[in-house]
């Protein structure tokens, strides 16, 4: 993918990019959940963590990791979740320690998407250990592969996206220099938050086009099997209408968002409710595609069964969906 | 009226519960469903100790009891480990067709064996296209005996059944003439394929077998020649109870579950559970497995009545495998990232609970036979 230009082709020039707008990153994302491809999660890496170098890092960690990352030379994780942390992210408990030029890391990371594959990680960790606001004592690190006191733990075994590494990351005092932080101390939390807009909306792609791409493959079926008496066919054309009905609310929805989000608008609360919204529409969607199919959908040969096991993450990473809600109540003012 | 179970039931109910909490550890499960194995130990002793074929007559090896109390047994397995409790509670897939209409030497042969553990026994009458009427696999039935050729697909258990009792197509002309027949799985002209990996029911094998030239003596024949689509629906309506009490069981296990891990597990200082969004759930939850339950109950009911009540028994497929998949959705994400790991012991239950979904005919052939039934286009059989 990096070598035809597939990875981070929203960096500049300079950097080794294609210069082009986001829109082509996205495109990229989507094709790629239309084919049900999980490998390496291109999305994760160049849309979800290579925009905290890009916006947070200096001009030397920028020059330094970019290129790597556009080529594919280096491929990419963020790591917040904790085994006490998930949907609470200010309570992480992983710790950076300024000693002279170094941070030393200790802590735990579980459920890292390119955990083991990866070789650079963006790891969220507490420099401030007693700080006044839980909020105010995150900062964001970049980990290196080969750093002293890092280590990777089991490639964890789940339920789809198996074409993907899901780790444990293990830090004993891990010496990372003081350059590798990114941007300033203790912002790491409203880095993150700013940040999870561009996730969450790139989870809703994902989870559009898995439903879209489940959808068709269904109604081509369908269409195939249409000479077969009704009482044969495990769906029927009002079923069929309320899929299609579903998809196109989807679609019209998160084309306006990524509207909105490539002019740069704050659209955290709609973002909140297309991930949960889409995540969901396809999870409702491609289990009904799956009954078509009957007991073959059951079966791995087929696609539709590898869509199911694949999406059921969607509504779970990124965020939960109780978790966007919550988001969305907030800026509902309640 | 009398919602009531009674001291017996209550008895078989704690004693399935018992068993599985002892003997189904939940790694042996999980490595059974990663290793595609059926828990061949585990089914062994469920049989000495009489939770299989407990409807069948005790002169046969059973205990003369009901669907409702094989409805318990399955249920409490289920809830258990969805894995586990589906491959016992279709262990003696077809065995009801030799229970109900074999002779008395198909029955005093068959029915101790899959009581006893001696062996399993399945039944094949899906083909590819899923035409029941006619079937493109045939028997030629003369004085000699049967002459069986065709193929069957979705075979659950085939490679590793002893027995195959097989659908046939007996008139070419006449769809519904056709004739159950008892199989041994090992004799000449029988060859079973796997159908590959699944995305969950992994425990149970599900086959291809193919049928060339096989000979077996006229004695095979279960019930009357050409009667056998109409035992095959018999079959079929005894197996959507069994898919309720499966169903149940899933659900109650997801929700067991995901009750369990949400007072434990905390977030912003306090348990999950506290939670609207997870209280929400959980009292849902709490609903599906309530009404999956008493019309599943009431449908095993109706059925020990000799009155099986049609709508119930499709009713019952159609919501306990609904409140299956849909409980096992949101345990699934009540566990949140650990839900999707397999190491969280509850991944399994959601790959599991579609195929009920799927198992007998999806949930809108079963709207459409029951718009048959309350439209009035279908006969109360």
């Amino acid at each position: 993918m990096g070598q035809n230009g597939y990875l981070c082709p929203w960096v500049e020039k300079e950097y080794g990019g294609a210069g082009l707008g986001l829109e082509f990153s996205f495109i990229i994302t989507e094709e790629m959940a239309y084919a049900g491809v999980y490998g390496l999660m291109a999305g994760l890496h160049s849309d979800i963590v290579a925009p905290y170098i890009h916006t947070f890092g200096d001009k030397a960690q920028k020059k330094k990791w970019l290129p790597d990352c556009i080529s594919g030379d280096i491929i990419l994780a963020v790591a917040m979740t904790e085994p006490g942390a998930g949907s609470d992210l200010s309570s992480i408990r992983t710790t950076a320690v300024r000693e002279g030029e170094n941070y030393i890391i200790n802590g735990e990371k579980v459920f890292i998407s390119n955990g083991i594959l990866s070789n650079l990680i963006v790891v969220a960790c507490k420099t401030e250990i007693e700080s006044r606001s839980p909020y105010k004592d995150i900062s964001l690190i970049c980990v290196e592969d080969g750093s002293p006191g890092f280590s990777r733990g089991r490639n964890l075994e789940k339920t789809g996206w198996h074409s993907q590494d899901t780790g444990e990351l293990i830090f004993r005092d891990c010496q990372v220099p003081v350059s590798n932080l990114l941007g300033e101390e203790g912002e790491g939390f409203y880095y993150m938050m700013e940040k999870l807009q561009q996730e969450r909306l790139v989870s809703a792609i994902m989870s559009q086009a898995s439903a879209e791409a489940a959808f068709n493959m269904t109604l081509d079926s369908y269409k195939q099997r249409k000479g077969l008496h009704q009482s044969e066919i495990p769906i029927d054309a009002n079923g069929i209408a309320e899929m299609a009905t579903d998809i196109e609310i989807g679609r019209t929805f998160l084309n306006s968002l990524i509207y909105y989000h490539i002019n740069g608008e704050d659209i955290i609360k709609k973002v909140s409710m297309a991930k949960w919204w889409t995540s969901d529409m396809a999870n409702r969607v491609i289990s009904q595609c799956m009954e078509l199919y009957r007991d073959y959908g059951y079966l791995e040969d087929y696609k539709v069964g590898r869509f199911f096991r694949d999406v059921r993450a969607h509504p779970i990473y990124a965020g939960t969906n109780e978790i966007m809600k919550r988001i969305i109540g907030r800026k509902l003012g309640i | 009226m009398d919602f009531h179970l009674t001291t017996e039931q209550r008895d078989i109910q704690e004693a399935a519960s018992e068993f599985a909490k002892g003997k189904f550890d939940p790694d042996a499960a999980l490595d059974y469903d990663l290793r595609q194995q059926f828990p061949l130990n585990i089914w062994k002793n469920a049989c000495e100790l009489g939770f299989i074929g407990i409807h069948f007559p005790e002169e046969y090896g059973g205990q003369e009891l009901g669907l409702l109390e094989n409805t318990l047994i399955a249920e409490a397995f289920c809830r258990q480990d969805s894995g586990i409790g589906m491959a016992l509670a279709l262990s003696d897939f077809g065995s009801e067709m030799i229970a109900r209409n074999g002779n008395e030497d198909q029955k005093k042969k068959i029915l101790p064996f899959i009581a006893h553990g001696e062996g399993i026994v399945t039944s094949a009458f899906l083909e590819e296209g899923y035409f029941l009427a006619p079937l493109a696999t045939t028997a030629k039935i003369s004085k000699d005996g049967c002459m069986i050729n065709g193929m069957k697909s979705f075979v659950t258990l085939g490679s590793i059944a002893d027995y195959i009792i097989v659908v046939c197509q007996t008139r070419l002309d006449t769809p519904h003439a056709q004739t159950v027949i008892l199989l041994e799985r090992e004799i000449d002209g029988i060859e079973v394929s796997s159908m590959g990996e699944k995305v969950g029911m992994r425990m149970i094998p599900v086959d291809q077998v193919a049928f060339t030239n096989v000979c077996v003596p006229a004695e095979n024949i279960i019930g009357q020649e050409d009667t056998g689509y109409f035992q095959l629906q018999d079959f079929f309506n005894e197996m959507r109870i069994k898919t309720g009490a499966m169903g149940i069981g899933i659900a109650q296990g997801g929700l067991d579950k995901a009750l369990e891990y949400s007072k434990k597990r905390e977030q912003f200082g306090k348990p999950i559970a506290s939670f609207d969004a997870v209280r929400n759930k959980l009292a849902d939850m709490y609903i599906d497995v309530e009404m999956a339950r008493l019309i599943t109950y009431k449908a095993a009911w109706s059925f020990d009545k000799g009155k099986p009540d049609s709508r119930a028994i499709l009713m019952s497929k159609m919501i306990a495998s609904k409140a299956a998949y849909r409980n096992a959705y949101e345990a699934v994400q009540i566990h949140g990232g650990y839900g999707y790991m397999t190491e969280g012991h509850i991944e399994h239950f959601y790959r599991d609970a579609k195929v009920l979904d799927l198992f007998l005919e999806p949930g809108q052939i079963q709207r459409n036979m029951l718009a048959d039934h309350i439209t009035g286009k279908a006969r109360e059989r």
